[in-house]
């Protein structure tokens, strides 16, 4: 009885909190995105972007992520998760370390604060660590998807100690370079070598699995794996230590190839799909996987500098940040949470009344003309910030960030419609 | 359904199923073609074959309650076996026309 393991899912008490904190960092993100102003026309390393980049990929971005694996770990690895205790304390210690971060760098406090909260955030990383890799140890089943997450997760752990670096050098000054060469390192590390490859990961599963399609060419994945994983070993080596342009331009050409070998991965499970309507769960996932071209043309752009003056140029590197966080991460997220919150409420309101009585399906537990309103309105979001930065112009980018705040509320609606939902006792009907 | 020779119970009993859903997909197993044999023996025992639309299908076992619930709703006393196959590998000509209506296809 191969792959299934539905017994093993963890309690949704374990999972669902990752979701109410990672939505509940949305409405953050858009409230300081506005208070932020003109300072994200600033260089990119300033407190404020600091600060926001932080809650984007840790109290958005990672958090769910953390509870999604919880959940899949059963059906991408075959077993259960190691500890759902430690789950549960490792959320609570990541929440705070979170919330401590942020407000330390918002309001500037390097040498002080951060340091104390990049602590707390490490040790909450490697407990999570310590929890995934002790369920990848009872694995039964080995096979593309989990070498990608794995493979994420010691990258996981690469950015955190490098992070954690940065914020003790802040304090003890002991680095031989500027910091932001070591922000450059940590934030690729971070974006490419945590986020990537886990959402290569899972993507490579949930995503055919959700359009239906089968006989897909997983070699396409192997060589996007080491194709991927190569270019950044060759970015971190030659950053650290011997600086030849040249190592860099060939990283950043495998780092691309890579990345078009999963999205050709995607394609011909979109072409050999079954399911031809796509809801809006998946629009999203397609925006996501066509607006990977973004960061690469940006980065090609930055890396070649065309000569541009600095400020504009630092501008075109927020842009590719938010490119990948934004354009690829978060649309990706906002998509996925619409396909997997609602089926993990679902297994646990009705998974005992199945067969008793008529069940609601999971896409019925939100609303869908929201979720409709959200994505269009993201869509302008993701428009407006890149167009009113690259045009130095604060209305457009006002306009972007206000959307992101109605995509937030929107968000945190059908967050907690899903959530809080109801069992309708239909019998009979 | 493989099965040349199919009696009115296990008809009727196919008919029923129709009433577990794929949450998910949204069609019921049968017209997706999740059944691939369905066996009364004559003295209350069902032994079905199934399959899902993926190996990872992370809604398998509330799928199998759901078959085995159903079945009980009306025949309490009777005894469901289903073994889960993944070979040969569900693919889109075991839709019914129905469900081929409702994918699209």
């Amino acid at each position: 009885m191969n792959g299934l393991k539905t017994n093993n899912a963890p309690d949704s008490s374990v999972v669902v909190p990752h979701f109410v904190f990672g939505a509940f960092s949305l409405f953050v993100l858009a409230v300081l995105i506005i208070l932020a102003g003109e300072n994200l026309f600033d260089a990119y390393f300033n407190s404020k972007i600091i600060a926001i980049t932080h809650v984007a990929v840790l109290g958005w971005a990672t958090m769910i992520v953390f509870g999604a694996l919880y959940q899949l770990i059963p059906i991408i690895f075959e077993t259960k998760l190691y500890s759902e205790k430690l789950a549960k304390f490792t959320f609570w210690i990541s929440v705070l370390s979170i919330l401590f971060l942020t407000y330390s760098f918002w309001v500037g406090a390097f040498s002080t604060l951060v340091v104390y909260a990049a602590l707390m955030l490490f040790f909450s990383i490697l407990l999570f660590i310590v929890n995934i890799m002790l369920s990848y140890k009872n694995a039964a089943l080995k096979n593309n998807a989990s070498k990608f997450i794995i493979t994420a997760v010691f990258w996981l752990f690469i950015t955190a100690l490098l992070g954690t670096l940065i914020a003790l050098n802040f304090k003890y000054n002991f680095f031989t370079e500027v910091h932001l060469h070591y922000l450059k390192i940590h934030a690729t590390l971070g974006l490419i070598g945590w986020f990537l490859l886990l959402i290569i990961g899972v993507g490579s599963t949930l995503l055919p699995m959700f359009l239906i399609s089968h006989q897909l060419n997983h070699k396409k994945l192997s060589i996007s794996y080491y194709l991927i994983n190569s270019g950044l070993i060759g970015l971190v080596f030659n950053w650290f230590l011997f600086q030849i342009e040249l190592i860099t331009w060939v990283s950043w050409l495998l780092i691309v190839l890579g990345v078009l070998f999963f999205v050709s991965f995607i394609y011909d499970s979109y072409k050999k799909r079954m399911r031809k309507k796509l809801d809006v769960g998946m629009q999203y996932s397609k925006l996501a996987i066509g607006s990977v071209v973004a960061p690469v043309v940006i980065s090609l752009i930055v890396l070649i500098g065309f000569n541009f003056e600095f400020e504009l140029l630092s501008r075109i590197t927020t842009l590719y940040g938010f490119s990948i966080i934004f354009g690829f991460i978060t649309t990706l997220i906002l998509g996925q949470t619409y396909k997997t919150l609602p089926f993990i409420i679902w297994l646990e309101k009705y998974k005992n009344l199945v067969g008793k009585t008529k069940t609601p399906l999971p896409r019925e537990m939100y609303s869908e003309k929201i979720a409709t309103i959200q994505f269009y309105l993201y869509f302008l979001f993701v428009l407006a910030i890149p167009i009113g930065l690259i045009l130095n112009n604060e209305i457009v980018v006002k306009v972007g960030s206000y959307a992101l705040l109605i995509v937030s509320i929107l968000y945190n609606l059908n967050v907690i419609k899903i959530i809080f939902h109801k069992v309708k006792n239909i019998e009979n009907e | 359904m493989n099965k040349s020779e199919i009696t009115q119970f296990e008809l009727d009993m196919l008919e029923l199923l129709k009433n577990v859903m794929d949450p998910e997909i949204e069609i019921n197993i049968v017209d997706l073609g999740l059944i691939y044999e369905l066996y009364y023996d004559g003295d209350k025992k069902i032994n079905i074959v199934l399959t899902f639309s993926t190996p990872a299908c992370p809604l398998g076992e509330t799928i199998k309650t759901n078959i085995t619930e159903t079945i009980k709703q009306k025949y309490s006393d009777f005894t469901v076996n289903i073994d889960v196959v993944f070979h040969p590998v569900w693919n889109s000509s075991m839709v019914s026309e129905e469900g081929k209506r409702i994918l699209g296809l």
